[in-house]
């Protein structure tokens, strides 16, 4: 009898081990395989070239991009990115003339699946009403499904999803969803051409206000499978960041967070307070220093890097403002001028300053980058190839400029309102994940809003213009601070060695500015924007402390500019003429490109369709790069996040 | 063949049967007997509950957190053990449903982690050569002009020709066509395509940031690469492609063990 009980169990249990074995993926090999060749690709000295990506793309799991109608994964995600063909869920073939040398990909950690789900669970499974109408909607039509999408997000935003929906049973599905996610990711990493990095974004949205980050993870499948992407209902920022830090004890890996748009965060996202209100920690300070070094100045929903009411005299400030700046994410709340200091990162950076001077540790003394927020899968960011900010609006939807656009049900934007997308930059020794993590998590890394200019900024003293005969790269590393560094103080004015290269492929450059902010003794803060260096320098004296504006060739009935305006680069070693010894200031470059066609120029050209009298006013744009700040400061200025 | 006499009592088969199920039930999760009113929350059970709290939340629970993911998981079982006492797992279109696709999801993944064999590569690799071929590779010196008309007279002049200055690597040796496209435009590594090697220098060609004349050392067109330097690559391209073929056939060999007749 217990023999007979033995080999039953035998037998059942190397049928389950057959079974188990038979199941399982086998990302040990593939990582043990990334591992080595991740090791043999060479490293320069020093990061000689950029590297371009996207850390901001959802895909079918995403539950929003899903119910806008979303069908692909992340396979095709990331076929995209490396520039391969894939067809669009609308149909449409798409390959990118300018393959991505990496790509995070952020689906939202709430609801993983979860409308995936729901449109696919059977219909006497959903008790509540509420539930069993988004299925049907879901099921419907496409035009119904993103109703349907639209409505989850205002009650999320309101905090008034079912319960059944938010106790559902869904750790299961999670991680099983997660896992293959990262098995898939760790198949298309390649070291050295392209790296896949696993991330996901945290959506904190209490009452409409946007306080999402993305997530990013800089090891493999064997840590990041153990753990589970952190949802954000019912939960406070604190809360993801001892998230981060158990996943970093637990598993000796690293991992960081993106704020982004905080342009509808309604002042929240960078408040002198900590989140209850009360006056803000050194503690709290230093951990969101150390845990959120980047931050996402630009994407399709908008741009945050400035803000007109906040900066008057700064005549480019008004980019990406347009519908965005009326109010939160979902329109539920107007915005008003006293919220407008925590919506934009010019402001959040002068904000760290201060806060400095009161804690000793700078909460924002982050680096910036831009991505796309697209919820098609397809990382696209150009003004030439936008794909749409979802399913909802990719090309075939031909009037999508004109349309109303709103995420919640609120009206207030529309289709043209959304920017084409952003691209992040990241100075590396090599395309890996730890060396572009690193970029990252250094701030060496830099935000475009979509074109790919070469953009390279030293601090230092006593730089000389004589530097761009030689080697000037390895002076600028050997003798200063790149971009996202920290310079300490040495009595006198400090110099910067920047150098902007046009895209490639793209457009002439307008001019390269300096924006410095500084704080007070008072704790007040200042800022200037100086033009450093523009093109035709000799016809376009500054007149009046302006540059006059460079010109605009833009054919807006065929959507179509030319190079006759603008240099191919602007170079210029510029010293601070206000240096006040003893003043903690930070000091980034922003690099406009000459006026050119925007997206929705190229839609009115392409399906013949005629833009509304707004969308047409705004048809035009100077597209530009935001760098990481370099910070001057006393004995101790403010470091980077780093390890421990 | 002559069995001892136990084998036979119908008890010792009984017991056996049930020693089976048992194990069985205890592999797939079943609970060992849904009538059983007595719930037992033991420690391997409560470490489960605890670490699947800790893979979310990034650190273990406190105590009272853990009791009430305890008193949660307790509640969900009785009513589970409840339900199944009245059957209502039977005839269920939601429970039908649902262990409908946990087992669709368990064959889709079992086509999706089949491991393809080399020949099934080597043969995919063959087939669809153009995808896996590397970048055509160029070495040269480049000289910038920002007018086409300065970069002639410059090579008509001869002699030592100095370029004018310009953030771009003068020299590139065995660079991929795409990390030349990437720093000096499409355009212009469309001309290189065009010229060949040489020991003079030739142009000028145009970039989008002016002219250039180059020096062509190196040209390599792409070649393919053996199987075992971008397996990866071909296993992905390989299931990407005929991923829809697997799961349906995952199903298929689930259904072959079926008899369905329809009856008319």
């Amino acid at each position: 009898m217990k023999r007979i009980l033995g080999i039953g169990l035998l037998v059942l249990a190397v049928a389950a081990g057959g079974w188990w074995l038979f199941l399982r993926d086998d990302p040990e090999g593939v990582a043990a395989k990334l591992a080595e060749a991740e090791a043999a690709v060479p490293l320069t000295d020093y990061p000689e070239r950029v590297y371009w990506g996207d850390t901001h793309l959802h895909t079918s799991i995403s539950f929003d991009a899903y119910g806008f109608g979303n069908r692909l994964g992340a396979e095709d995600a990331l076929r995209f990115a490396m520039g391969e063909e894939v067809t669009s869920t609308t149909g449409i073939k798409a390959k990118l003339a300018r393959p991505l040398d990496f790509l995070v990909i952020s689906d939202h950690s709430d609801g993983m699946g979860a409308l995936q789900r729901l449109a696919e669970a059977p219909r006497l499974l959903l008790s509540d009403p509420t539930m069993q109408k988004w299925h049907d909607m879901l099921n419907e039509s496409p035009q119904q499904s993103l109703r349907a999408t639209s409505e989850i997000i205002a009650a999320a935003a309101a905090g008034t999803l079912p319960d059944q929906m938010l106790n559902s049973d869904s750790d299961g599905p999670t991680r099983d969803l997660w896992t293959e996610h990262l098995a898939i990711i760790d198949r298309y990493d390649r070291p050295g051409t392209f790296t896949a990095l696993a991330g996901f974004e945290y959506s904190l949205l209490p009452e409409g206000n946007n306080l999402h980050r993305v997530v990013m993870f800089r090891d493999g499948y064997d840590r990041t499978t153990q753990v589970l992407p952190f949802p954000s209902l019912e939960t406070k920022v604190e809360d993801l960041w001892a998230y981060m830090e158990g996943y970093e004890k637990k598993t000796g890996g690293q991992v960081l967070a993106m704020p982004h748009n905080s342009n509808v965060s309604n002042g929240l996202m960078f408040e002198t307070t900590m989140s209850d209100g009360s006056p803000m920690t050194a503690e709290y300070a230093r951990r969101r220093a150390r845990h959120e070094p980047v931050v996402e100045a630009t994407q399709i929903k908008g741009d945050s890097e400035a803000h007109p009411f906040l900066s008057p005299n700064d005549e480019f400030a008004g980019f990406g403002k347009s519908g965005w700046s009326i109010g939160n994410l979902d329109a539920s709340h107007p915005a008003t001028d006293a919220m407008q200091g925590g919506n934009y990162i010019r402001e959040a950076l002068k904000r760290g300053l201060s806060l400095e001077q009161q804690l000793g540790v700078n909460p924002y003394a982050f680096g910036l980058i831009g991505s796309t927020d697209s919820h098609t899968s397809l990382a696209t960011g150009d003004e030439d190839n936008f794909f749409g900010k979802h399913t909802g609006n990719e090309p075939s939807a031909k009037d999508r400029a004109n349309a109303p656009q709103n995420l919640g049900t609120r009206q207030g934007r529309f289709g043209w309102n959304y920017l084409a997308g952003g691209y992040a930059a990241a100075w590396a020794r090599g395309n890996t994940r730890a060396e572009i993590f690193d970029a990252f998590k250094r701030r060496e890394v830099y935000a475009t809003t979509g074109p790919r200019m070469v953009v390279r900024v030293f601090g230092g003293f006593g730089f000389t213009p004589d530097m761009f005969e030689g080697d000037w790269v390895k002076a600028g590393y050997s003798r200063g601070v790149p971009m996202g560094g920290n310079l300490a103080d040495e009595g006198k004015a400090p110099s910067f060695l920047i150098s902007a290269l046009k895209d490639p492929d793209g457009a002439h450059l307008d001019r390269v500015q300096v924006v410095k902010g500084w704080v007070n003794p008072d704790g007040t803060t200042g800022e200037k924007v100086y033009d450093v260096v523009w093109s035709d320098m000799d016809k376009r004296a500054m007149a009046g402390g302006k540059v006059p504006l460079v010109g605009d060739t833009v054919d807006r009935a065929k959507a179509t500019y030319t190079n006759t305006i603008g240099a191919p680069e602007l170079r210029s070693v510029w010293t601070d003429p206000d240096y006040r010894a003893g003043q903690s200031a930070f000091y980034y470059v922003r690099v406009l490109e000459i006026p050119t066609p925007r997206w929705t120029l190229f839609d009115a050209v392409r399906f013949g369709i005629k833009l509304s009298a707004d969308a047409l006013a705004d048809g035009v744009a100077q597209e530009r790069a935001y760098t990481s700040p370099i910070w001057l400061g006393p004995a101790k200025a403010p470091k980077p996040a780093t390890q421990g | 063949m002559t069995l001892p006499g136990w084998t036979k009592e119908p008890l010792v088969h009984f017991l056996a049967a049930g020693g089976l199920l048992f194990a069985l039930f205890a592999w797939i999760g079943e609970p060992v007997d849904p009538a059983s009113r007595s719930i037992v929350v033991g420690k391997e059970e409560q470490a489960r509950i605890a670490l699947q709290w800790e893979l979310t939340n990034g650190r273990p629970p406190t105590d009272a957190e853990l009791a009430a993911q305890i008193d949660r998981f307790v509640r969900d079982e009785v009513l589970y053990r409840e339900a199944l006492r009245m059957g209502l797992d039977r005839d269920d279109a939601v429970v039908r449903q649902r262990m409908a696709s946990k087992m669709d999801y368990l064959a889709a993944s079992a086509a999706e982690t089949a491991k393809p064999d080399d020949s099934v590569l080597q043969d995919w690799l063959e087939r669809h050569p153009t995808r896996f071929t590397d970048d055509a590779r160029f070495g040269f010196e480049q000289l910038y002009f920002a007018e086409r008309g300065t970069a002639e007279a410059a090579l008509a002049a001869g002699g030592q020709i100095r370029g004018e200055a310009i953030s771009l690597p003068v020299e590139e040796r065995n660079a991929p066509r795409s990390e030349v496209s990437a720093r000096f435009g499409e355009e212009f590594v469309a001309a290189l395509d065009r010229l060949e090697p040489g020991p003079k220098w030739q142009g000028p060609v145009q970039s989008g940031f002016g002219w250039h004349l180059v020096r062509l050392t190196e040209k390599r067109a792409g070649e393919v690469p053996p199987l075992a330097e971008v397996r990866q690559q071909v296993e992905n391209d390989w299931r990407s492609a005929t991923a829809e073929a697997r799961r349906e056939e995952g199903y298929r060999i689930l259904r072959d063990g079926y008899d369905v007749q329809i009856e008319k």
